[in-house]
């Protein structure tokens, strides 16, 4: 992988217990995340795309380290984040910021979204007193609000103005790296390209690299240059954005964008592709290629071997097709 | 100095940490040195005077459209304000009345048996000059607008007093065993794992406690006072509050703001103290409000059983008294009776009241 990386994902898996405790037996794994691979470099945005349940939160989730691995690692900058400590995970945690999904439950109703957006800097020691106003107030008008808008209640303001303010507190402690955990999948249509134009915006004022994890394939068009699509816990395919979207490699993908609209009404570049039955259950994965009960290129060895991941034209699939 | 103020969650929590731990360091000197300074309920008092003005009052004034906002929904209910005005009465008199009226433990046979004010007995009395008992009319008099007891005690009095032994044992064990549960829920809910399993099988092991025959014990073991059964009573009441204010907080929990404050390198005191404390506040408030009027009454209980402490003449002592005058002075039994009626359900509707007010589901 490019040496400039940002962040570099190794092998990095998660998997939680179900059942267990103390007085219930354990009933399985459920694999999350199985096995994630890839780099962000800087001002780059990886788009992660996939359904419902097959780990793009969770994955977000470990990149914060909000959660610690079951095996893996993650490098920022080169050092591995779950081994940071003290001094170094709080320079860590100023690097690297989430912005949410839902803006109503992103925002603690009992503050003022000045006071929410000052705590990074509180926590961090950042700037003191009248300083510290100010910095509230920049962050403000970079993200399009008012000054007057400080000491108001998260109630007060609208779905796109409160997801303002949740970028405004992500970028109060000046990060690197944002993830971006379906930012506008819970705001109206016309919300959303305002979103995205100003993330986009900061991108290219601060050099921001953004992990954007989404499951509208229209967004992820929009503001990704590479593509990483997500089944079950693994990616299955990683490639430029233009590629992804002019010529799928893996079935699932191909699935995934037939389903999409296409971008102008009346023009449908592939057959329209149903995918049939249930995401299985991340507990207890189908054997073989874990996409291969509900593809529509299924054949001999899909039921029985696991495929590898395999690199084609600089593109990675994991499929038999390309194996 | 001040990187140790940040750590605690801010300036607040800071002064009332340092107040809480200054109060117990001034309590365990004079214990050690045996002297008594201050009586063991004036520290109570100290007690919950710093969390409710930190916690109740500050929140309540330096937000005060919100606390507008909640009056505003509150008032709609109009038996919730009727109850608001009665607490409010009932505290009045519980500290100013004591000035206006005798003492009441006062005996004066000669005045026994006076009906309240308004009312006119038929009493037989021993008449010396006839050398029999005859029959005579008592009418209530102005100087015993309620009556007397069998002993000849201002019954007005008695009931003054009794509000505020009421009111006392109500406030203070409540603050104890709110402020027991809303540390231990929400401690329990944060760390989760085995610390929420032991904390919450405690609290089972509690729940399932016969607390009113401990209570008997206790005061049959150390002898009755109200400070005794005002510990008591918060020391066992806290079951229902963890339990609350665990499940609120667990779904606090997972809210974003709170993996927000996290991603932020929040700790977790701070997380404890500045987001989730914060936001179950209401329900805490309701449920205090909810478990005075149980404790009044289970206060009342003990002394009507003749556990209560012997020095207070608190309503449930004086009903216990009436009641066995009740075909001579029927008004002994009654007068305490209604009061402590009115003051369960003026809780109780405040309560309600609050719980509608807090509850973002009846939001319109």
């Amino acid at each position: 992988m490019s040496s400039n990386s940002l962040l570099e994902l190794q092998g990095l898996q998660k998997h939680y217990p179900v059942g267990g405790g103390l007085f219930t037996p354990l009933v399985g794994v459920v694999r999350a995340v199985d096995g994630v691979s890839f780099a962000i470099g800087e001002g780059e945005t990886l788009g992660l795309v996939g359904e419902s349940g097959c780990g793009k939160s969770t994955l977000g989730r470990l990149v914060l380290r909000l959660e610690h691995p079951t095996a893996g690692h993650a490098l920022f900058r080169g050092r591995d984040i779950f081994r940071l400590q003290g001094l170094e995970l709080k320079g860590f945690r100023r690097q690297v910021q989430m912005i949410f999904q839902d803006p109503q439950s992103s925002l603690d109703p009992r503050m003022t979204v000045g006071d929410s957006v000052g705590e990074a800097l509180l926590i961090h020691g950042m700037q003191v007193g009248k300083e510290r106003g100010e910095r509230v107030e920049e962050l403000f008008l970079k993200v399009g609000l008012e000054r007057e808008h400080i000491h108001r209640y998260p109630h007060e303001f609208s779905g796109g103005q409160k997801q303002r303010v949740g970028i405004a507190r992500a970028l109060a402690t000046s990060p690197r790296l944002l993830v971006a955990d379906e930012p506008v999948s819970a705001l109206d249509l016309s919300i959303q390209a305002q979103i995205l134009n100003l993330m986009k915006d900061l991108q290219e004022d601060l050099g921001l690299s953004y992990l954007f994890i989404a499951h509208d394939l229209g967004v992820i068009r929009y503001v990704a240059n590479r593509v990483a699509v997500m089944y079950l816990g693994k990616i299955v395919e990683l490639s430029r954005k233009e590629e992804v979207f002019s010529f799928p490699l893996h079935p699932y993908t191909e699935a995934l964008l037939s389903a999409a609209l296409p971008p102008r009404a009346g023009r449908r570049r592939w057959p329209r592709i149903l995918l049939g039955g249930e995401v299985p259950s991340p507990m207890n994965p189908p054997g073989g290629c874990p996409f291969h009960p509900r593809c529509h290129r299924a054949f001999a060895p899909c039921p029985t071997v696991v495929p590898q991941a395999t690199e084609v034209d600089g593109r990675l699939v994991v499929c038999h097709l390309w194996g | 100095m001040k990187s140790l103020v940040s750590r605690l969650g801010g300036r607040r929590h800071a002064t009332a940490l340092g107040l809480l731990l200054l109060l117990g360091a001034v309590g365990l000197a004079q214990g050690w040195l045996g002297l008594t300074l201050l009586p063991p309920l004036a520290f109570f008092y100290a007690f919950l005077g710093v969390l409710m003005l930190l916690y109740g009052a500050m929140p309540l004034y330096t937000n005060r459209r919100l606390t507008a906002h909640y009056w505003r929904r509150t008032r709609r209910n109009r038996l919730a304000v009727a109850g608001l005005w009665f607490i409010v009465f009932l505290v009045l008199l519980a500290v100013i009345g004591p000035f206006f009226t005798q003492s009441p433990t006062r005996v004066n046979f000669p005045e026994k048996n006076l009906p309240p004010l308004g009312f006119t007995i038929s009493q037989s009395t021993f008449d010396l000059s006839a050398g029999q008992f005859i029959a005579k009319e008592t009418p209530g008099v102005w100087e015993h607008p309620l009556g007397t007891d069998d002993k000849g005690r201002d019954m007005l009095a008695m009931l003054v007093s009794g509000a505020g032994v009421s009111l006392q044992v109500g406030l203070l064990a409540t603050g104890l065993a709110v402020f027991l549960g809303a540390v231990l829920g929400v401690t329990s809910a944060y760390a989760g794992g085995w610390v929420d399993n032991a904390l919450m099988r405690f609290t089972d092991i509690m729940m399932t406690f016969p607390f009113f025959l401990l209570l008997i014990f206790i005061v049959f073991l150390y002898g009755a006072s109200l400070t005794l059964i005002i510990v008591v009573i918060g020391l066992t009441g806290w079951t229902g509050t963890a339990r609350l204010v665990r499940s609120e907080a667990l779904s606090l929990r997972t809210r974003e703001f709170v993996l927000a404050a996290r991603a932020l390198g929040a700790s977790p005191a701070r997380v404890i103290f500045r987001h989730l404390i914060p936001n179950v506040m209401s329900p805490i408030i309701v449920i205090a409000t909810l478990s005075i009027p149980g404790i009044i009454l289970a206060e009342s209980a003990l002394s009507f059983v003749g556990l209560g402490d012997p020095s207070v003449a608190s309503w449930g002592r004086v009903l216990n008294a009436g009641q066995q005058t009740l075909d001579t002075a029927w008004w002994v039994a009654v007068e305490p009776g209604v009061l402590l009626f009115f003051t369960v359900l003026a809780f109780n509707f405040l309560g309600d009241g609050l719980r509608d007010a807090f509850d973002p589901r009846t939001e319109v």
